[in-house]
């Protein structure tokens, strides 16, 4: 049904994400996950087969994708559209519309069906998909679950024959990925042929019929789920890839006993927009922690992670630093949260100026000392938007140490990387650890928790249930908190 | 941003664009400064009438408050400060009551309905598509800004007017850089979710929401364009 004859492809200006002389065909119901490295070209050929690629991506190549024996880049985007629907990673910005209704049946309008036509699927759509409960709403009131959730639905409603994601869970929490793998299930039932560029694997693998594994732009490996389990996870590991298997994860850091606490919090209670959000949070930390913050979309671990570092107004009770207590001015001096987008916080026009931005006497010294420790030296002429998400996110962190912070939050910080990435990023966090700072990091990565963190600490209805540290007795509830057997 | 869909009365966009038109012509051939207030007061009813009564409730104070302001600075003698302020409080009085009401059409104007309004009057997809996507942008601009605004404190900038009057240069680019990369990314993912699902079809596009013309389109019409006849041909009125 679609093959790629030959495909060489490369972006301008770009080593990475090229495709060099690639062969491969689908056919018809198959579900076929591609995965590997970022850059490794998997995003690219999706982009082939949806037409994004040339005509929105333009580059130099031979070759095609045909789609039924017909030449994709020759099918107007508009016709292909009626074929093969497209899933992308963030939910925020594939909304073209701010009611849920109006986005579920954006597609179809675009086909110009019949109005009665268009209630009578958007109706449908919704009832298949259980989408009920969004119907009418405004998509600004809705979580990233939720959003992904419209997105799919609005390609559904199409329905197409082919469907293309492109990391569709690299922004999810635990349960939206169990909601998607649900409509992966439906659809496969459906007979459609689904392909998926993904990081995360372990919710795809009782899925997919084939995994593709490319390497620099080539196809490296084709493996049936089981092939792929079967591999060891150094040698997985080595690919690039990450856990194929949550349940076999055990986490490798241990609590440190006896630690002197430096951060306090007492009886804290958090609100917003006269609600309250949090309450009755108690919690100690002492330097060298990294903790994990955990729990459903919308139960304050974004609230909570503000008010930690003094930006959230609506906040009671007491925060201590050394038995002082801390109000949010002198929070703000002590913390810093290294944003999701961190592109939200990068401000000056080159990378050594960004170290040093909005600092009255900077430490040049300390500065080049932190890029250099960081590998960000050799670009520090750069402009900050010119580098990878990953360098960015470093240079987050260089900013924090060289404004010589206490108190860092991560924010999601390994969504829609690869392993190497999640392996430098935790390796960055032991790092700053060791060198006495006190981490939170809201996550829903458990690959990344059983890594790094020395504690859990879970969020639900408002309270903070669980704070549990990371020991062989609290293993089997860790795992709960992620649903994972005991 | 609630999280329900707002009631008020609703009107076609291509109403809403022809009173937009009249507001634009209103302004311009203004005959006074009186008459700028009673077509800012319609244009607050207008937005009353659609249910954004925040934004009624704020646009029309704060012109009230420019007018008062003007109506001061005139009370001066012909100084050079009174002609520089006056040259800017001109363009302000003849911008403010369109910039209003483009405010009050872009929040209550749903893409498709555009999409399907524009798709009725023939206007080429190239025209409508990057309007369309500008549309989708501007709630989201408030959710980038708060991201920002936190980003600004942490790095010791004051997101508010005493940071931008104590510094300037630092603060507009605060806010400037990441909102413009945070825009360019947005339109080009917007872009991409609009043309996978086929917006370049060159057929006549449908709505869910049907569109038509109403007695209330009618209604608001000839209220706008009464005003705007009565301050061509009936200008002692406004002196």
């Amino acid at each position: 049904m679609i093959e790629w004859k030959g495909v060489s492809f490369t972006y301008p200006g770009q080593e990475s994400d090229g495709l060099q002389q690639v062969n491969l065909s689908i056919s018809e119901g198959e579900c076929v996950l591609f995965c590997g490295r970022s850059g490794c070209g998997k995003t690219t050929m999706l982009r082939l087969v949806n037409g994004l690629i040339p005509s929105f991506f333009p580059g130099e190549g031979d070759g095609a994708a045909y789609l039924e024996g017909q030449d994709c880049s020759e099918i107007p985007m508009y016709r292909l559209a009626e074929r093969v629907g497209s899933v992308f990673q963030n939910p925020r910005t594939q909304f073209f519309n701010v009611d849920t209704d109006s986005e579920i049946a954006f597609g179809m309008e675009n086909q110009a069906l019949p109005p009665t036509e268009l209630a009578r699927r958007v109706e449908q759509t919704a009832r298949e998909l259980n989408l009920e409960a969004l119907r009418g709403r405004s998509i600004f009131a809705l979580s990233g679950g939720e959003k992904q959730k419209i997105a799919f639905a609005s390609v559904y409603a199409m329905n197409p024959d082919i469907y293309l994601l492109d990391e569709p869970s690299s922004n999810l929490d635990m349960d939206s990925i169990r909601a998607l793998k649900e409509y992966l299930k439906l659809i496969k039932a459906q007979g459609k042929t689904i392909l998926i560029a993904e990081h995360r694997l372990y919710y795809l693998m009782e899925l997919v019929d084939k995994i593709i594994y490319l390497e620099r732009g080539r196809i490296k490996g084709i493996y049936t789920p089981k092939e792929l389990a079967a591999l060891s996870q150094g040698q997985r590991a080595s690919m690039g890839l990450r856990a194929v298997n949550l349940q076999q994860l055990r986490p490798q850091k241990r609590a440190k006993s006896a630690q002197v606490p430096i951060l306090a919090l007492k009886n804290v209670r958090l609100c917003y927009q006269k609600k309250t959000v949090l309450e009755n949070i108690c919690l100690q930390a002492a330097r060298g922690e990294i903790i994990a913050v955990v729990g459903h979309n919308g139960t304050g671990k974004t609230t909570f992670s503000r008010a930690l570092c003094g930006l959230h107004k609506g906040c009671e009770g007491e925060f201590l630093w050394g038995g002082k207590p801390l109000n949010a001015k002198t929070r703000r001096k002590r913390s810093y949260l290294v944003m999701q987008d961190v592109g939200y916080q990068l401000f000056a026009e080159s990378v050594e100026k960004e170290c040093v931005f909005g600092i009255k006497n900077p430490n040049a010294a300390l500065a080049d000392r932190t890029l250099e420790d960081l590998g960000l030296s050799s670009f520090r002429e750069k402009h900050p938007n010119t580098l990878s998400g990953g360098q960015k996110q470093r240079l987050a962190v260089a900013v924090s140490m060289v404004c010589g912070k206490d108190i860092l939050v991560f924010d999601e910080p390994t969504s829609g990387l690869d392993h190497d990435s999640m392996t430098q990023v935790a390796a960055l966090m032991e790092r700053l650890a060791e060198q006495g700072g006190i981490l939170f990091v809201v996550t829903h990565d458990y690959e990344l928790v059983c890594r790094v963190c020395t504690r859990v600490v879970h969020f639900d209805e408002g309270e903070m249930p669980d704070d549990l540290p990371v020991t062989v007795e609290n293993e089997g509830k860790i795992r709960e908190l992620f649903h994972l057997q005991p | 941003m609630s999280g329900k869909i707002k009631a008020g009365l609703w009107f076609d966009p291509r109403t809403k664009l022809l009173l937009l038109l009249l507001t634009a012509l209103g302004a311009t051939m203004a005959p006074s400064l009186m008459y700028e207030l009673g077509l800012v007061m319609l244009v607050a009813l207008m937005a009353l009438v659609c249910g954004e009564w925040r934004k009624s409730a704020l646009g029309l104070p704060a012109y009230l408050l420019f007018y008062l302001l003007t109506l001061a600075v005139m009370q001066t003698d012909g100084s050079s400060l009174q002609t520089t302020l006056m040259a800017f409080l001109g363009l302000f009085h003849k911008v403010y009551p369109c910039g209003f009401l483009a405010g009050v059409m872009i929040s209550t104007t749903k893409v498709s309905e555009f999409l399907s309004a524009m798709s009725r009057i023939h206007a080429p997809k190239k025209l409508v598509i990057p309007f369309a996507v500008m549309l989708r942008y501007m709630p989201a601009i408030r959710e980038d800004w708060h991201f920002i605004k936190d980003a600004m404190q942490l790095r010791d900038v004051s997101p508010n007017l005493a940071g931008l009057l104590t510094h300037p240069v630092r603060t507009v680019e605060c806010v400037y850089v990441p909102l413009m990369m945070a825009a360019s990314k947005a339109a080009d993912e917007l872009s991409i979710a609009s043309v996978t699902r086929g917006i370049e079809n060159p057929r006549p596009r449908t709505c869910l929401v049907q569109i038509c013309f109403r007695a209330a389109d009618l209604l608001a019409v000839v209220c706008f364009a009464a005003y705007l006849a009565a301050g061509l041909f009936w200008k002692e009125a406004f002196l």
